[in-house]
């Protein structure tokens, strides 16, 4: 076992997991999506390379749907009540409170009230989409060469589920490091 | 109309447009959680249902927003299949519904239309 994993608090570690772990994955089928989707053109492609392209496509938008739901799950329902824990009467330390640190000091505040409030939002837009992405490419497959209106409607909503996740993970990277949850 | 003999768009319609409502769903309730205190404790399921602990008013957002999510997709399901949908109907409900759903996720919009509903009511 990695020496760092024993320095990891239970917090740090689901932190990890919410933010870096199903991040990266998230990151990677969408890439791989995103490049299917985008050269799944007859002219682009042969028959044989449609095919590959599509089983890519299936895979990968199949994942970051799956992946978006458990970050928003393990967000909301694990980490996120770390983070806007209330803070027991007398406490001075607020290290272990982290909104309640960043609401305190007015130079902090915005982390909270802009960054955490859009974040914990806007992160849940991404499962929704990315589903519906993932049904579209299952249900179409192949076919959706021919349906290029529907690709064009695809490849949109795919690309705003990756910026409701990139805006997520991008305040969640920085509100971590302006008050982690440990 | 169908433009290539390919399978309807109907299935894939209530899809794109079930994300796409629950996405405004999302954006309404941050509004009225926003202005209204009686809507924020009525929303926060961790305390009222046990769906999680700790999590407040947010439970209740993200817990109707699904089940808007997947209860608009089952009717929309059932009531397109089979069916060609104008597509360019289908982009517009989308596009609206989308747009409106990240504004109203957007803090400076929400917060001013919660303020606005407060200061009226």
């Amino acid at each position: 076992m990695p020496e760092f994993f024993g320095a990891l608090t239970s917090r740090e570690t689901w932190a990890l997991v919410h933010g870096m772990t199903l991040g990266a994955l998230f990151l990677l089928a969408f890439g791989g999506g995103l490049a299917s989707l985008y050269s799944l053109r007859a002219s682009l492609v042969t028959e044989e390379g449609v095919q590959e392209r599509t089983r890519r496509l299936r895979l990968g938008t199949t994942v970051m749907a799956v992946v978006a739901w458990l970050t928003v799950i393990t967000g909301t329902f694990i980490v996120y009540p770390w983070y806007r824990a209330g803070v027991p009467v007398g406490t001075t330390d607020l290290t272990d409170y982290p909104k309640a640190k960043l609401v305190a000091d007015a130079a902090t505040a915005a982390w909270h009230n802009f960054g955490m409030e859009w974040k914990e939002h806007i992160a849940w837009m991404a499962p929704f989409l990315a589903t519906a992405v993932a049904f579209a490419v299952a249900y179409y497959g192949v076919q959706l060469i021919r349906r290029g209106e529907i690709r064009r409607a695809v490849l949109v909503l795919f690309v705003l589920a990756f910026v409701a996740a990139g805006v997520a993970g991008l305040y969640g990277a920085l509100i971590t490091k302006a008050a982690p949850v440990a | 109309m169908q433009s290539t003999d390919t399978k309807p768009n109907g299935p894939v319609a209530a899809a794109f447009i079930a994300a796409a409502a629950a996405c405004f769903t999302l954006g309404l309730l941050v509004v009225l959680n926003d202005a209204n205190a009686d809507i924020s404790k009525a929303l926060d399921f961790s305390k009222n249902y046990g769906l999680g602990s700790g999590v407040g008013p947010l439970s209740g957002k993200v817990a109707v927003s699904t089940i808007v999510y997947v209860v608009s997709w089952i009717g929309l399901h059932v009531a397109f299949r089979g069916k060609e949908l104008p597509w360019r109907n289908v982009v517009i409900a989308t596009s609206v519904l989308l747009g409106l759903g990240f504004l109203l996720t957007f803090p400076p919009a929400f917060e001013l239309i919660a303020d606005t509903i407060k200061g009226g009511a």
